[in-house]
């Protein structure tokens, strides 16, 4: 009895240990979804937290990133439901680094990034950093968001195609000679 | 010059995420080698991954996770990510097709080092440190892969950035680095010969599963360090906060 409630907390520790390795990675997605800290912090905490008390069910652990990553898609899910606050984009927190003059051009152009990702809708936000930032297959991302694999590929392809865009705007007038006027071909 | 839309956006999306499969991947390495357009596009959505990553590298940080010890490790990686996204990305935003006179595999370094950079010069004290992860040999794959990473290498030590490169090669990418199967061998030796930041770094896994399957013991090309597993070495590069490619 004692070995085995002394073996079930060993298990849990390891469990919370492993499950801590990817609080960075799952705040990163979270940010990138909210583009606000505090937010994205909850998120990712409750995650955690709802993975810890989960984490019987976690048999395979290839699956576990996936899986995390999905438990975290349904909070950020409920999280607005509840809320229904989903239009706004907190505008103020991508400005709020947007620190003065001595700014680096690499500075500037990530806040850019991040700034043109916020504007995305969500549904193209959130495929677009599961591929590009965790490197998750479609077939992943598609079981992560509950969604087909179809809808995973055409997001994903709208997604870049508006970003290449809009971030050309942004960056090419000083860049690019007049005549580089880029047809899109659909 | 193919006609442009005989890829769509879906596909060459999906080549560039490895989501397609093998025999579709090669036909799309062949027709890059001939293809410029084509090479433009790939470019291009490489670089608009790699912007992604990098701008999500290194985001604000609630109090929680700045007291945690692994972030002062990140920051480096960061550093080394924003420095590749910014060459990928300045490589696709500079590319136009007035400048089609250009070879066709330019990627971000020649363009990069065009444009002055200033946005490097943020991030040139920080070394940055890069895997690139080779698991096809194909010959078309291969020359794809060395000319990105001799096009990087080629980048920092015209920016004087301190670099390291690590190509980690495992699965069927092995036969890039084996003596009787790489189909450049000449070529590396001469990348190893000048450039003493780059290693190539072969998986005993891959190795001893050949031998076990196929019966064949592979001899590695001089200079080729092995490694215990592609993959458990990539996730340690990460960790320590490396950048990583995948070509």
């Amino acid at each position: 009895m004692t070995m085995n409630g002394f073996g079930f907390f060993a298990r849990t520790r390891a469990t919370r240990e492993k499950l801590e390795q990817h609080r960075l990675r799952l705040y990163r997605i979270a940010y990138s979804w909210t583009h606000n800290r505090a937010l994205a912090d909850d998120l990712t905490q409750e995650t955690l937290a709802k993975a810890l008390r989960n984490s019987a069910q976690l048999r395979d652990h290839d699956a576990g990133a996936a899986w995390l990553y999905r438990i975290l898609a349904n909070c950020y899910h409920d999280h607005f439901r509840r809320t229904r606050e989903m239009e706004e984009i907190a505008e103020e927190t991508l400005i709020e680094h947007s620190g003065p003059e001595q700014e680096s051009g690499a500075r500037q152009l990530m806040r850019k990034v991040r700034a043109a990702i916020a504007r995305l809708p969500e549904g193209q936000r959130q495929v677009v950093t599961l591929v590009d930032m965790e490197g998750f297959s479609y077939v992943e991302v598609a079981q992560i968001l509950d969604v087909p694999i179809g809808t995973v590929m055409s997001r994903l392809c709208r997604a870049r195609g508006v970003l290449k865009e809009w971030l050309r705007a942004e960056l090419a007038p000083a860049a690019a000679a007049p005549e580089a006027k880029i047809r899109r071909i659909k | 010059m193919s006609e442009p839309d005989k890829y769509s956006d879906e596909f060459l999306s999906a080549f560039v995420d490895g989501q397609l499969a093998a025999e579709e991947k090669e036909r799309v390495y062949l027709e890059l080698s001939r293809d410029e357009a084509l090479g433009r596009r790939v470019c291009e959505l490489r670089g608009m991954r790699e912007l992604v990553r990098a701008a999500y590298e290194n985001p604000p940080l609630p109090s929680r996770l700045r007291r945690a010890p692994t972030i002062g490790r990140r920051a480096a990686g960061a550093a080394a990510a924003l420095v590749l996204a910014l060459s990928l990305a300045l490589g696709w935003l500079l590319q136009t097709p007035a400048v089609s006179q250009q070879p066709p595999d330019q990627t971000a370094p020649a363009v990069g080092s065009a444009a002055d950079a200033p946005p490097a010069a943020g991030v040139t004290g920080a070394p940055v440190r890069v895997v690139i992860h080779v698991s096809d040999s194909g010959r078309a794959h291969v020359a794809q892969a060395l000319d990105e990473i001799e096009g990087l290498l080629k980048f920092y030590r015209a920016h004087h950035q301190n670099a390291r490169v690590e190509v980690v090669i495992n699965g069927d990418g092995l036969g890039m680095v084996r003596a009787d199967a790489a189909p450049f061998p000449e070529r590396i030796r001469r990348l190893q010969r000048e450039y003493g930041n780059l290693v190539f770094a072969a998986c005993q896994n891959t190795i001893d599963r050949l031998r076990r399957d196929r019966g064949i013991a592979a001899r590695l090309l001089p200079g080729v360090v092995v490694i215990d597993s592609g993959v458990a070495q990539i996730t340690r590069r990460q960790h320590q906060g490396w950048a990583y490619i995948q070509v």
